[in-house]
C-alpha cells in the first residue's frame, strides 16, 4: 500500500509580473513563493484504485510528480509498504510506475525498443525484458505494431506502448496523471481496461482525472484536492452520498461550491 | 551511461534530417561549392581575357606607331570617333553608354623620343568597377613600345647594360626566408583550420543537442526518463557524450571530405603542395591537435546540452544557440589575424589559445611545454561546465519550466 502524509511543495516565483490574474488572486501565493501543494494526505491499499480529483491548478500534477520522484517535496512523507521513499528516490523509481497524459515516445525507435530502453534503465536482464514485453503485448494487444517505428503510431497505439513502458519493471504502485486526457474513446477504453487489470492483480493505482464517469467505473476511494490541500478523503459510496447521487454535485460540495 | 549513449546514437542514426546535415551535406556540398566557384570564376576570367573589346583612340595622329600597334591587336576592335581631347564629358558618355569598352587619349605632346619630351601620360577612360582586363591587355602592347623607346634613349646616351639595370632598379633587396614551406603555408592557412574545425564541431553538435534536450521536453519523454532509476549524472554524461561524438564526427567528416575533394579537384602542382605540406606535419602533431580538440568539444557539448535542457522547445533551444556561434567565432577570428601569437594574454583566452596552438602545431613552431597549461586550463573549463550541466539537470526549475 501507499500512504501520503502532509505533503507540501512550494515554487519560487521568478517574475511576479508573469503570473496570471488567477494566480495573483490565489491565496497560495505568499511573498516570493507559490505554495502549490500545502497539505495533501491520502492512502491507497492493495487492490484499490484511488481517484484524485480537483480543479485545474489544484496541485494534482505537482502531487503526482512528487509521488513519481520527479519533484522533491519540501516536507511530508510518502510511504510505500511502510518505506519512506522521499529520502530514497531511486527506491521510489523502482517501486512506482508513472504515466502522464502528455507522455511521448521516442519516435525513431520502435515500440519494442522504447519499452526495452526503459526496462534496461531499470536494470532488467534482456531475457526478463523480453518475457515482460511478451506478456504486456498479450495484455494490451501490441503485437501488430510493436516492431514499427512509433512516430507513425495512432494516439491509441502510443498510449498502449506508453502504458507498457510505465509498467515494464512490475511496479508496486502505478500512478497515472490524467491518463485519458486528449484520447479518443477507444484509447480511453484501453486505459480503463488496463487500470481494471492492475486492480485485479492487486496493484494499487492512483490516477487523477476530470472525468467523473471514470471515477464511478473504477475507483474504490476518492481524494479531492483544492488549493493544494486535501478537501476530501473517502470511499466512492460516501462520496456519491454527499449530494443525491450526482458525482458532479458531490465534487462541488467538497470544494465548497456546491 | 553507455546505455543512454547507445540509445541516443541509435536514434540519431535513424534521423534522416540530422544525418543529412551531418554527413551527406559536407560530402556533397563541398565539391559542389568548390567546383561551382572554380568553374564560374574560371569562365568569367576566361571571358574577360578573350572577349573582343571595342575602343576609341583620340589623338592617334600624335602617335602613329602606337596607334598602328593597337590596331594590329586581334581582340581589340576600333570604333571611330570625332570627339576631341577636351570633351571629357563626351568621352565619359561614350564609355558609360557602352558604345566602347575604353577610350585611350593620346596628348599632342606625345613623342617616342623620351629624351626630348620626358614621360608621356596617356589617359585611359574605362569602367574600372567589375572584372575587366582592359589595362592588362593594353599594357601588353604599350609596354613593348615603351621598352623600345627606353632602350633607344639609353643607346643615345651611351649607357651600357649594367648601368641601365642600376638606373632602373638602383637597389634590389633579395629575400631569403628562413621559414620552410610548412611554416610559411602554416602561417597563411594555419588559422583557418582551427576556425573551420571549431565551427564545424559546434554546428554538428547543435542539431543532436537540440534533439536530446529540448526535444525530449517537447515530446514529453523527459519526465519518464527522469524518473527511471538511473543516476542523474550518468544520464547527463550519456547525453553529453552523444553530443560530443556527433560534433567530432561531423567535423571529421567535413574536414575529410574537404581534403579528399580538395585533392581530387585541384590538380598537378596543388596536389604536390598539399601532400608535401601534410607530409611535413608529424603524426605527433596531428595527435596533439586532436588532443587539444577534446576539451574544446567537451566545452561545446556541455554548453549546448545546458542550453538545450533549459529550453522548452526546439525553437527556443535554437534561439539560444545561434548567438553562441557568434561568441565562438570572435576568439577564433582574432586568432586568425596575422601577427597574433601564442604569447602573453592571448595564451589565456579560452578557445583562442587552442586555436593559436593548433596554428603553431601546423606551422611546426609549437613550444610543446606551452601546450600543457593550455590543455589543462581548457580541460578545467570543460570540467566546470560539465559539472554545471549535471547541477543544471538536477534543478526542478530547469526541467519543469
Amino acid at each position: 500500500m501507499i500512504e501520503i502524509k502532509q505533503l507540501a511543495k512550494k515554487f519560487k516565483v521568478e517574475n511576479p509580473k508573469k503570473l496570471s490574474e488567477q494566480e495573483k488572486k490565489d491565496p497560495r501565493l505568499k511573498g516570493r513563493f507559490f505554495h502549490s501543494v500545502q497539505d495533501v494526505n491520502f492512502s491507497c491499499n492493495t487492490g484499490q484504485v484511488l481517484g484524485l480529483l480537483g480543479p485545474n491548478g489544484a496541485g494534482k500534477t505537482t502531487t503526482l510528480r512528487m509521488l513519481s520522484s520527479a519533484l522533491k517535496p519540501d516536507s511530508g512523507e510518502i510511504l510505500i509498504d511502510g518505506q519512506d521513499v522521499v529520502k530514497n528516490s531511486i527506491l521510489a523509481r523502482q517501486k512506482i510506475g508513472f504515466l502522464s497524459g502528455s507522455t511521448g515516445l521516442y519516435g525513431r525507435l520502435t515500440g519494442r525498443e522504447n519499452i526495452e530502453y526503459f526496462g534496461t534503465l531499470h536494470g532488467m536482464s534482456p531475457q526478463a525484458i523480453k518475457d515482460k514485453i511478451e506478456e504486456l503485448a498479450q495484455l494490451l494487444d501490441l503485437s501488430t505494431f510493436l516492431d514499427r517505428r512509433s512516430e507513425n503510431y495512432s494516439t491509441g497505439m502510443k498510449q498502449k506502448v506508453s502504458i507498457a513502458r510505465a509498467v515494464v519493471h512490475s511496479p508496486k504502485v502505478v500512478v497515472l496523471d490524467e491518463p485519458t486526457t486528449g484520447l479518443d474513446i477507444m484509447a480511453t477504453q484501453t486505459v480503463i481496461d488496463f487500470i481494471q487489470t492492475l486492480k485485479n492483480q492487486q496493484t494499487p493505482v492512483i490516477f487523477s482525472t476530470h472525468h467523473l464517469d471514470e471515477v464511478k467505473e473504477l475507483c474504490d476511494t476518492v481524494t479531492v484536492i483544492d488549493e493544494g490541500t486535501t478537501k476530501y478523503n473517502g470511499d466512492l459510496s460516501s462520496f456519491t452520498a454527499l449530494a443525491n447521487g450526482s458525482l458532479h454535485h458531490s465534487f462541488l460540495t467538497t470544494i465548497g461550491k456546491g | 551511461m553507455w546505455l543512454v549513449f547507445r540509445k541516443e546514437i541509435k536514434e540519431l542514426l535513424r534521423d534522416r534530417k540530422t544525418l543529412f546535415f551531418m554527413i551527406a551535406l559536407p560530402l556533397l556540398l563541398f565539391p559542389l561549392i568548390f567546383g561551382g566557384v572554380a568553374y564560374f570564376s574560371g569562365k568569367a576570367i576566361e571571358k574577360a581575357q578573350t572577349k573582343t573589346l571595342k575602343y576609341a583612340v583620340i589623338g592617334a595622329e600624335y602617335a602613329p606607331m602606337l596607334s598602328a600597334k593597337i590596331l594590329e591587336t586581334n581582340d581589340l576592335s576600333r570604333i571611330n570617333t570625332d570627339l576631341k581631347q577636351d570633351n571629357e564629358t563626351g568621352i565619359k558618355n561614350l564609355v558609360t553608354s557602352e558604345a566602347v569598352d575604353f577610350v585611350l587619349v593620346i596628348p599632342a605632346t606625345y613623342s617616342n623620343d623620351i629624351l626630348n619630351t620626358g614621360q608621356n601620360t596617356l589617359n585611359l577612360y574605362l569602367n574600372d568597377a567589375g572584372l575587366n582586363m582592359v589595362q592588362r591587355r593594353l599594357n601588353k602592347v604599350i609596354d613593348d613600345l615603351a621598352e623600345v623607346n627606353r632602350d633607344q634613349a639609353f643607346r643615345t646616351l651611351g649607357v651600357n647594360d649594367t648601368i641601365q639595370k642600376g638606373l632602373l632598379d638602383p637597389i634590389v633587396v633579395k629575400k631569403i626566408s628562413t621559414a620552410d614551406k610548412r611554416e610559411d603555408l602554416g602561417e597563411k592557412i594555419g588559422g583557418l583550420i582551427p576556425y573551420m574545425i571549431f565551427i564545424l564541431c559546434l554546428q554538428g553538435a547543435m542539431l543532436p543537442a537540440v534533439d536530446i534536450g529540448a526535444g525530449e521536453k517537447e515530446r514529453g519523454t523527459l519526465e519518464t526518463l527522469l524518473i527511471s532509476p538511473i543516476p542523474r549524472n550518468q544520464l547527463v554524461l550519456g547525453k553529453f557524450f552523444t553530443i560530443a561524438f556527433a560534433g567530432v564526427t561531423s567535423a571529421m567528416v567535413t574536414v575529410g571530405s574537404l581534403f579528399v575533394w580538395g585533392v581530387v579537384l585541384s590538380q598537378g602542382m596543388a596536389i604536390e603542395l598539399i601532400t608535401e605540406f601534410m607530409g611535413a606535419i608529424s603524426a605527433v602533431d596531428f595527435i596533439l591537435m586532436f588532443a587539444m580538440l577534446v576539451p574544446i568539444v567537451a566545452i561545446f557539448a556541455a554548453v549546448l546540452l545546458s542550453m538545450s535542457i533549459y529550453a522548452k522547445s526546439f525553437k527556443e533551444a535554437q534561439g539560444y544557440m545561434t548567438p553562441l556561434v557568434f561568441i565562438v567565432i570572435i576568439p577564433i577570428i582574432l586568432a586568425m589575424l596575422p601577427g597574433i601569437k601564442l604569447e602573453g594574454v592571448y595564451a589565456w583566452v579560452p578557445l583562442m589559445n587552442v586555436a593559436l596552438a593548433i596554428k603553431e602545431l601546423i606551422k611546426g613552431t609549437m613550444d610543446y611545454m606551452a601546450l600543457i597549461p593550455i590543455f589543462l586550463s581548457t580541460t578545467a573549463i570543460a570540467g566546470v561546465l560539465i559539472t554545471f550541466c549535471i547541477y543544471w539537470f538536477n534543478r526542478e526549475k530547469v526541467l519543469f519550466r
